[in-house]
């Protein structure tokens, strides 16, 4: 197993995790915010890792797996912020603890009207 | 009297079926092999095509694209028929509220790579999976990103039917060039070329191109019709 084999087999196995943990947020936490945050930050990693990896394994698909990973990093994060300002915009609170702060309602409760931001 | 002329032309219609299906020896044991072989034989030796299903659809199944080319075509002009209150008097676009910049500026830099990506997929639909159909729908999905993000960005209708009324001239012209220098109508013309080239398969890559523009313009006319739908 040469050097380049080794770091392509870890960098899939730290991306199989990140995606395995991202998959786990989805499920386990309590509200878009959080489910979102699980499940674009974490999958983001995970995917450049994994195709990372497979570029260390097979280094002629190096170039065309690193437009890949452009790819995915700028348009990831894209779609995230657009979901996150969507629900933001539809009024949709984040979860919090019993008398947690929650800056978003104390600014939409009170007029109960729609704020323009 | 609508009714019997109806039902004289389905019993016509029934006979000619049956009649088919009987020239069919089902239950034969030849038959227990199918066409299979044969499809994927001719599709590697002859066609020299590497993906077998590109060369169903396009070449020894070609007439029924051209169906399904034209039942998208029919469906996308029933919708803007239907969705068209009256023509050319477009409603406002529904919209709750403007993209943030950073969709704005986002949008800008995918609509290329997705319109990229969606060309890839269609000139290489005989040599990997995909086609005209998925690189003309990846194609329209770009376009509904911009249409989304940005308010006034607008698509020419004239274009759009300009560009999926020459496709589809184009490929029944191709057809009928096989009809009259091969015999029969969607054959081969051009040389075949060499397995897993680029330039291979003859009119097989040329039609998935044109497959591609066409399916491409009939979405984004169905995308653009639905966003402007006068509420």
């Amino acid at each position: 197993m040469s050097i380049m084999e080794i770091i392509g087999s870890f960098l899939v196995i730290v991306g199989s995790i990140f995606l395995f943990l991202g998959a786990l947020g989805i499920y386990r936490m309590p509200d878009l915010y959080s489910r979102l945050q699980a499940g674009t930050k974490a999958t983001t990693l995970g995917a450049m890792s994994v195709i990372l990896g497979v570029g260390f394994w097979e280094p002629d698909w190096f170039l065309k797996l690193l437009v890949l990973v452009v790819f995915i990093g700028y348009s990831n994060p894209l779609s995230s912020h657009a979901m996150a300002r969507a629900m933001f915009k539809k009024k949709i609170f984040p979860w919090t603890k019993e008398g947690g702060v929650d800056a978003y309602k104390e600014v939409i409760e009170p007029t109960g009207e729609k704020q323009e931001s | 009297m609508k009714k019997y002329i109806v039902l004289g032309l389905l019993a016509v219609l029934g006979y000619y079926l049956m009649s088919i299906f009987l020239l069919v020896d089902f239950g034969l044991p030849h038959f227990a092999h199918g066409v299979k072989d044969v499809y994927l034989s001719s599709s590697k030796n002859i066609l020299k095509v590497s993906n077998a299903v590109t060369a169903i659809v396009v070449n020894f199944r070609g007439f029924d694209t051209l169906g399904e080319v034209t039942v998208l075509f029919l469906s996308a002009t029933a919708m803007s028929g239907i969705l068209y209150k009256k023509r050319h008097d477009i409603g406002e676009r529904s919209i709750l509220f403007p993209a943030s910049s950073i969709i704005r500026s986002g949008a800008k830099m995918l609509f290329p790579s997705i319109t990229l990506l969606g060309i890839y997929v269609f000139i290489h639909g005989h040599l990997s999976p995909g086609g005209g159909f998925q690189g003309g729908t990846i194609i329209a999905t770009g376009f509904l990103l911009m249409l989304l993000t940005y308010q006034n960005y607008s698509v020419s209708h004239n274009r759009l039917v300009w560009v999926e009324s020459v496709a589809g001239m184009l490929f029944v012209i191709i057809g009928l060039a096989g009809y009259f220098m091969k015999g029969s109508f969607l054959e081969n013309v051009l040389p075949v070329g060499e397995l897993n080239d680029l330039f291979s398969g003859g009119v097989i890559g040329i039609i998935y191109v044109l497959v591609g523009f066409k399916v491409a313009a009939e979405l984004i006319g169905i995308i653009y019709t639905i966003l402007h739908e006068k509420g």
